[in-house]
């Protein structure tokens, strides 16, 4: 049976996975799920995913969720098809230096990046107040973190090391919402490793095709 | 040569990663960084360590940072000996272990570490304290702890029956918060019971007080 995916189409963490799911070519089912009216809190919702979050997969009656669970899982099951999106080595220290990266996204990239795109894009569209005093507080320590990106960038292709990784599609869809809240901090800077990267990586069409919206996919 | 661990004693993240060499049974050399006189913010330092943060390792010249994939690679590298921590074989359960880390780290670490750090940590920086921070993160802590209280009346641990990685990462900000003046972890039943199991090993018990080096096991 085909992957259902149940989220919101326009969510920063469902096109993540669609993102993924793109990648390998694996075809997918999605159920939109109504943030609008709360549907991600319904029992029904809840008893598949209980923090109420979306997206979560069904995949054959497997039931999984958090989007970069997800992912992994996907790039793992689908390693022999589409665009490879883990080491191709199974060497202990390149896996390591890919966790590395994993964890340099989680806590260098994501908590700030997502306050940015909360404060200045979600809660506007939400009728709510952005807290200026937040975002310039997020966006310098993102300034500062991606300073170290650019290091890191400056040796290597990619996140993880020379080859691309879900580490760096991760970053993506809250990333585009830092252009979108009025920040050019991601391709503003030619002569920085960023850009290069950030660019290369959000003009794959597999970003592309879900920028505007999630849809499934029967075949590729 | 045996693994050295830089870091600081007392640090959430190198305790993380002092946990799991002694659950694996691994000798490990504690490094001492200062962070009271900025050592971490040295050109030396920050050569290794781009972010200026603790802890790192050396293993016999491989250099790696960030706590959760230190302990990820120890738990690799020495699959087979102490405590295995991680599934390594079966798709759908090492995906279920992802999720199980992912929770940690997006429904757990944020309101857990704001609320240990607003009470705890800012005192020994001499930075005044908002109780309202405190209290706000707590509250959604308390949000996300009722999920788990669902998933761990199912199961005994957070990836499934067996203890992983994911769950050790919660004891560093979880202890933290009984200090800092919450009951929270003792307020749903099977968060309390889970929590009471986990902060009762042995390889927490032997970093509570402070990281030091181990170069042998029994």
């Amino acid at each position: 049976m085909v992957l259902q995916l149940f989220g919101s189409p326009v969510s920063t963490c469902t096109k993540r996975v669609a993102v993924v799911l793109r990648e390998k070519k694996v075809p997918f089912e999605l159920h939109p799920i109504n943030l609008a009216s709360r549907e991600q809190k319904s029992p029904e919702y809840l008893a598949k995913q209980p923090f109420g979050q979306v997206p979560y997969i069904v995949d054959d009656g497997f039931v999984l969720y958090e989007s970069r669970a997800i992912c992994r899982y996907i790039a793992a099951k689908y390693a022999h098809q589409g665009t490879p999106l883990l080491p191709s080595s199974s060497d202990l220290k390149t896996i390591a230096l890919f966790e590395q990266a994993a964890s340099i996204e989680q806590n260098s990239f994501e908590p700030y990046a997502s306050k940015c795109g909360m404060e200045k894009v979600i809660f506007p569209r939400l009728g709510l107040t952005t807290n200026q005093e937040a975002y310039d507080q997020a966006h310098q320590t993102l300034d500062m973190k991606l300073a170290v990106y650019d290091q890191i960038l400056g040796k290597q292709k990619y996140l993880a090391g020379d080859e691309l990784t879900i580490v760096d599609l991760f970053h993506i869809s809250w990333g585009v919402l830092l252009k979108a809240g009025g920040s050019d901090i991601m391709e503003s800077k030619p002569n920085l490793a960023r850009q290069v990267w950030w660019i290369e990586i959000t003009s794959r069409p597999a970003w592309v095709a879900v920028k505007d919206g999630v849809q499934s996919v029967e075949k590729y | 040569m045996v693994l050295k661990l830089y870091g600081a004693p007392f640090s959430t993240c190198t305790k993380r990663v002092a946990m799991v060499c002694i659950e694996k049974k691994i000798p490990y050399e504690f490094v001492n960084v200062d962070l009271a006189t900025g050592e971490h913010k040295t050109a030396v330092f920050k050569a290794i360590q781009p972010f200026a943060e603790v802890p790192y390792i050396d293993d016999d010249g491989f250099i790696l940072y960030e706590s959760r994939a230190i302990c990820r690679y120890l738990e690799e590298k020495y699959r087979g000996q102490g405590t295995e921590l991680a599934p390594h074989d079966d798709l759908n359960e090492i995906a279920l272990y992802e999720q199980a880390c992912s929770i940690e780290l997006c429904n757990w670490d944020p309101f857990a570490g704001e609320a240990a750090y607003e009470v705890l940590i800012r005192p020994l920086l001499k930075q005044p304290v908002d109780m309202k921070v405190f209290e706000k993160a707590i509250a959604k802590l308390s949000i996300k702890l009722d999920a788990y209280d669902v998933i761990l009346g199912k199961q005994a641990y957070l990836a499934g029956d067996n203890v992983t990685l994911a769950d050790l990462y919660h004891l560093t900000w979880g202890v933290m918060l009984g200090l800092a003046g919450s009951d929270i972890m003792t307020q749903k039943p099977n968060v309390t019971r889970w929590f009471k199991d986990i902060r009762a090993r042995p390889s927490w018990l032997a970093v509570t007080d402070g990281v030091t080096s181990r170069l042998s096991y029994e």
